[in-house]
């Protein structure tokens, strides 16, 4: 509760209201202050003119054609007399300060927290979206304050907990997630993102220079399921994955098992085999149970069969570190040393029970343990 | 007070259509849904050509209503209006028009297109001379209101709220529904102003070349009363058009559309492009949406024809969404299956 007293006056006793309800961390959420105001508006980047006064934005592969007056498939970048305006930099939907481990990056600093922020919009449509409430929605359509970078740095830390762009995709309110990375940086204070990966290599290159993690949900393996369910497509999600990759900025992947809609043996031995051959076998992966939500209500949620299946098929495949997700005492949530199979981050849910390392190395056989864990 | 205002007019209207019509005992839920059965109904049956059973669209085309640049003559409107309303609904004149569609004390929103501001928006003359013809056939001016997703379209498009006149909103300003309405492809909140503030809409669109959906045009326009069009325009807006058109919400509240097409854009659209511009002094009536759209469409191509520019198909934008339309009941996409009335005033 101290800490949640801190935050309340970390935001200028404007009014923070707690949300009830969530599954794990301390759970906060913003203000009224600006609920019904119009989004301020800032420059947008990565974009192109057309003439005419329309643009095309290069943000991400939908390379939406947007004229005067008009929002691309987003909702959140507006174009404005011939120049593409962003409606969501520094304006905040959601804040909350959860276990790093909700995210989930399971080989970044165990343990820790991470202030966690995200604005409206997205650039997909996944029928099973959890957050569809803020991803689906357009910025005057959501309650925000105005946190400007350096205020979310500030408050990162306070809480000494590193920043994490998520919830709804931080590929729509990239150039918010690249300036207040860069102050986090100059800070000291890390930053991670949690995203769909559907973005251009361009932008995305940018700000991988000052990001320290990111969580990729790679949402189903064939361009069926990204077309059906997500409004979206699949190359390009594997492109992002390999651009992040090749940056050194540590990357773990999350597939959400949709029961008979992405689960199927061969579907997922299939991206096992690929993250093997073009990630290599340390990348974590991670099965989460679904749950149903928004446009998928009438599935039944993961069975916890499924998840370990897959979780088998991943190692049998030769992934070093396959967990499930969102499903507390399941087996599979603990990091084991791939030499000695020993546990070395213990496990359950959100909570990190026990760490057995030592500079990242296993503290029984010695074994790097790949990941950032200082 | 908001929703006892609404029971209030609900009472009202129940009464204005005759207690002949609703069985006593049921739930205001299912005594609701009567009351839009009844209103198609009459709608259907008061605008179906009697002879050929087709939908009908009257094509009303005059010599000049633009004064000059995108201003419109409101004389030139009050007998285009007329004349389409009493060749739609078969009526002795645009009061007793409008009576057939509308009820007393019933709220109408008239749904605009209020994206191309002033320049190739909805004409605010034309929804200022339908709100007088309105308010004699017994909706008052407090009862109507012009809406839009955002208050600046509607401002940018000349469009205020006046004193004893109809009022204007933003769905920006009223809000959305917080439950959503699923649809086999997508989902989405629907306008307040559609969902408590209106009885019925009257569909005021522009005739537009669109460069994703083909066409933009009465079933376009009513993308206008959900939160999220801008997630719709994929594969040429099909099949999501036709998907929000059959929204309950939206379909059962649609009374009559009167398409401007009196400064159509013919290409570059839905925005306004200099030069792309066609006059052609024309307003299209009719209460089957899609039938409204394929008459426009053809309007649309003559007009391409005359402008030098190759049909929508060879432009790779067919708006197949009217097909789809159809093909889930929407209405009728198939020229030879709609009865066209062109009068000239």
């Amino acid at each position: 509760m101290g800490s949640r007293r801190d935050f309340f006056r970390t935001c200028g006793g404007v009014g923070c209201a707690l949300a009830a309800g969530a599954s794990a961390g301390s759970v906060l959420l913003p203000a009224k202050a600006f609920a019904g105001s119009s989004p301020r508006v800032y420059p947008a980047r990565f974009w192109k003119k057309l003439g005419q006064k329309r643009i095309e934005c290069e943000l991400c592969p939908k390379h939406c054609q947007v004229d005067d007056r008009e929002r691309g498939f987003c909702g959140v970048r507006e174009n404005r007399d011939g120049e593409y305006k962003t409606l969501v930099w520094g304006q905040p939907c959601a804040i909350h300060v959860d276990p790093i481990e909700k995210k989930p990056l399971f080989h970044f600093l165990p343990g820790t927290r991470a202030f966690s922020i995200a604005t409206a919009g997205c650039n997909l449509e996944c029928k099973c979206c959890q957050n569809w409430d803020i991803s689906q929605s357009k910025p005057e359509d959501v309650d925000f304050r105005f946190m400007p970078p350096d205020e979310v740095v500030r408050n990162a830390k306070g809480y000494d907990a590193c920043v994490t762009f998520t919830y709804s995709e931080p590929i729509v309110f990239l150039e918010y997630c690249i300036d207040t990375a860069m102050a986090a940086r100059e800070a000291g204070v890390r930053t991670t993102m949690v995203t769909g990966g559907s973005g251009e290599a361009a932008p995305m290159k940018e700000a991988l220079k000052f990001l320290d993690a990111v969580k990729v949900d790679l949402k189903g393996f064939t361009e069926d399921y990204y077309q059906r369910l997500c409004k979206g497509k699949l190359e390009p999600v594997l492109k992002t994955i390999e651009v992040i990759r090749a940056s050194g900025v540590w990357l773990e992947l999350v597939h959400l098992c949709v029961p008979g809609q992405n689960d199927s043996e061969s579907e997922i031995r299939a991206m096992c085999r690929w993250v093997k051959s073009h990630l290599g076998a340390d990348v974590p992966v991670h099965f989460s149970r679904f749950h149903p939500e928004y446009q998928m209500k009438n599935l039944p949620p993961t069975p916890n069969a499924t998840l370990v299946r897959c979780r088998e098929i991943g190692l049998g495949e030769g992934l070093h570190f396959v967990y499930t997700g969102n499903v507390p005492g399941l087996s599979g949530e603990s990091t084991s040393c791939p030499k000695c199979s020993k546990v070395v981050v213990a496990r359950r849910g959100f909570e990190v029970e026990a760490i057995h390392l030592k500079a990242g190395h296993c503290a029984f056989c010695g074994a790097s343990i790949p990941g950032v864990w200082s | 007070m908001a929703e006892d205002a609404d029971r209030s007019d609900r009472r009202r209207f129940v009464q204005a259509l005759g207690a002949g019509v609703l069985a006593l005992g049921v739930s205001p839920r299912a005594r609701a849904s009567r009351v839009h059965a009844a209103i198609a109904a009459t709608t259907v049956g008061g605008t179906r050509a009697v002879a050929s059973g087709k939908p009908r669209v009257v094509v009303v085309k005059t010599k000049k209503a633009l004064v000059h640049g995108y201003d419109a003559d409101r004389g030139a409107l009050r007998a285009m209006l007329a004349a389409g309303l009493v060749a739609l609904t078969q009526q002795k004149d645009a009061v007793a028009s409008l009576s057939k569609l509308v009820r007393p004390a019933e709220r109408i929103g008239f749904k605009i297109n209020g994206l191309a501001a002033r320049q190739a928006a909805t004409h605010v003359e034309l929804v200022d001379e339908l709100s007088a013809l309105l308010a004699k056939a017994d909706v008052e001016g407090r009862q109507q209101i012009a809406f839009d997703r955002f208050a600046r379209d509607l401002s940018a498009s000349g469009f205020s709220s006046r004193l004893g006149g109809y009022r204007c909103m933003g769905n920006d300003e009223a809000g959305h529904e917080e439950e959503l309405s699923q649809m086999p492809s997508s989902a989405s909140r629907l306008s307040r102003v559609l969902t408590s503030q209106v009885d019925g809409v009257i569909n005021l669109p522009v005739l537009k070349q669109h460069m994703l959906a083909g066409m933009t045009g009465a079933l376009k326009n009513n993308f206008g009363c959900i939160h999220n069009p801008n997630k719709m325009h994929l594969d040429h807006c099909d099949p999501f058009i036709a998907e929000v058109n059959a929204i309950p919400a939206i379909r059962d509240k649609q009374r009559l559309v009167i398409m401007d097409a009196l400064r159509p854009v013919v290409d570059l659209g839905p925005a306004y492009q200099s030069g792309m511009i066609e006059v052609a002094n024309t307003l299209i009536f009719a209460t089957d949406l899609v039938a409204a759209d394929a008459v426009g469409l053809a309007l649309l191509e003559k007009l391409r024809a005359k402008h030098g520019l190759p049909t929508l198909a060879k432009a790779g934008v067919t708006p197949t969404y009217l097909a789809t339309a159809a093909k889930i009941g929407l209405g009728v996409c198939d020229l030879q299956g709609i009865e066209v009335v062109s009068i000239e005033v």
